[in-house]
């Protein structure tokens, strides 16, 4: 039977290096995902990732256990990652939260449902292009994408993500409409190419 | 349709994100927008899609080393290498005493010695029958042995390769 986080935290708590390490291992590919997400690069994903678990296990002692060790875990690596990345780049350009008609035009709306959700090789697809979401991400600014991130991969709620990111929670609504968007217009693109098409290409010698 | 701008932020709400007004209100206004009613469609199918591909990237890495790397940096052996260095105090007392040994023993030697001589010296007047010899010995620079009535203690210096 699987030990439950607040067991091995409280034994990493009084030095025991393997629940720790128990730790690590259950919760590093989420973490590196999280990560990749906001920071974009992998090597730098890697180590934003590392750090996370460093400042966790210098901090544990002051884990209260209110929260889930996951989400405190969290927690601190999205502040890494955004903070890495306003250190490498600290000038970004702000993106404009509020939602207007001018940001409904420019149409392409049922072309991913109808792609994803009739055709046979939708599965295909799907793969596809969730193969191609680093790509998609690098394409959106960092506000964009770390509230896709922390909302898809994290799995915050409108209010979780107010309290994460200390905006009011329809600035939540409105930000996550724009990420969207960005996202699904680049999904758009790698989704016009049809998998059939695409998978004939690689059958040909 | 003019009142698109309000209903798009609330398409793609899971359940209980949204008032009942709210609800309600989106219902009558996707009943009437084709428009609305095409783009919750595509977010509802691409309902997952970053977490996937994230994870995917993730499980496409090979993740052998990296619990072995984390704690070597535990144990402050393994710095990061690209992230900004992280300043001593941050990384708390015990590893900048880690990182300092020499100097920490070095400062402490003297320090140590006047103590232990005041601790002999009234134990000696004291309690006579409970005090064991005190010897301060040095080996080398740094590298200091006091003996204690518990037994020696040592103070290590730089390991030398």
């Amino acid at each position: 039977m699987e030990v439950d986080d607040l067991s091995l935290v409280s034994k990493a708590r009084t030095g025991d290096p393997d629940a720790f390490r128990a730790l690590v291992v259950r919760f590093q590919r989420k973490v590196y995902a999280v990560a990749l997400g906001i920071v974009k690069d992998p090597d730098l994903a890697w180590d934003v990732a590392q750090e996370a678990f460093v400042r966790v296990h210098q901090s544990l002692a002051t884990f209260e256990g209110k929260s889930a060790f996951s989400t405190w875990l969290f927690r601190i690596t999205t502040h890494l990652a955004i903070d890495t990345l306003r250190k490498e780049r600290p000038t970004q350009k702000e993106d404009v939260d509020e939602v207007r008609e001018a940001d409904l035009e420019g149409g392409g709306e049922g072309i991913l449902s109808t792609a994803l959700g009739n055709d046979p090789r939708a599965n295909v697809l799907r793969r596809e292009l969730a193969a191609k979401i680093q790509d998609a991400l690098a394409n959106l600014s960092e506000k964009h994408r770390t509230i896709l991130v922390l909302r898809e991969v994290e799995g915050l709620s409108y209010e979780e993500l107010a309290e994460r990111l200390g905006i009011h929670k329809g600035t939540v609504m409105s930000r996550l409409f724009h990420a969207r968007k960005n996202m699904q217009a680049a999904l758009r693109r790698y989704a016009g190419r049809p998998a059939r098409a695409a998978s004939e290409e690689e059958e040909q010698p | 349709m003019t009142s698109c701008p309000r209903f798009a932020p609330l398409l793609g709400a899971r359940p209980g994100e949204l008032s009942s007004s709210e609800m309600r209100a989106l219902e009558a206004h996707l009943a009437t927008c084709e428009r609305c009613r095409l783009a919750a469609a595509d977010l509802a199918v691409t309902d997952g899609l970053v977490r996937d591909g994230l994870i995917q990237k993730a499980n496409a890495r090979d993740f052998a080393p990296f619990v072995d790397e984390v704690m070597a940096r535990i144990a402050g052996a393994g710095p990061a290498r690209h992230l900004p260095a992280v300043a001593p105090a941050a990384r708390g007392l015990r590893a900048w005493l880690a990182g300092h040994r020499r100097a920490v023993a070095t400062a402490l030697a003297p320090v140590l010695a006047a103590a232990a001589l005041i601790v002999y010296v009234r134990q000696q007047g004291q309690r006579p029958g409970q005090v064991a010899m005190l010897e301060l010995a040095s080996e080398g620079d740094v590298t200091m042995v006091l003996q204690t009535s518990d037994g020696p203690v040592v103070l290590l210096g730089e390991e030398r390769t």
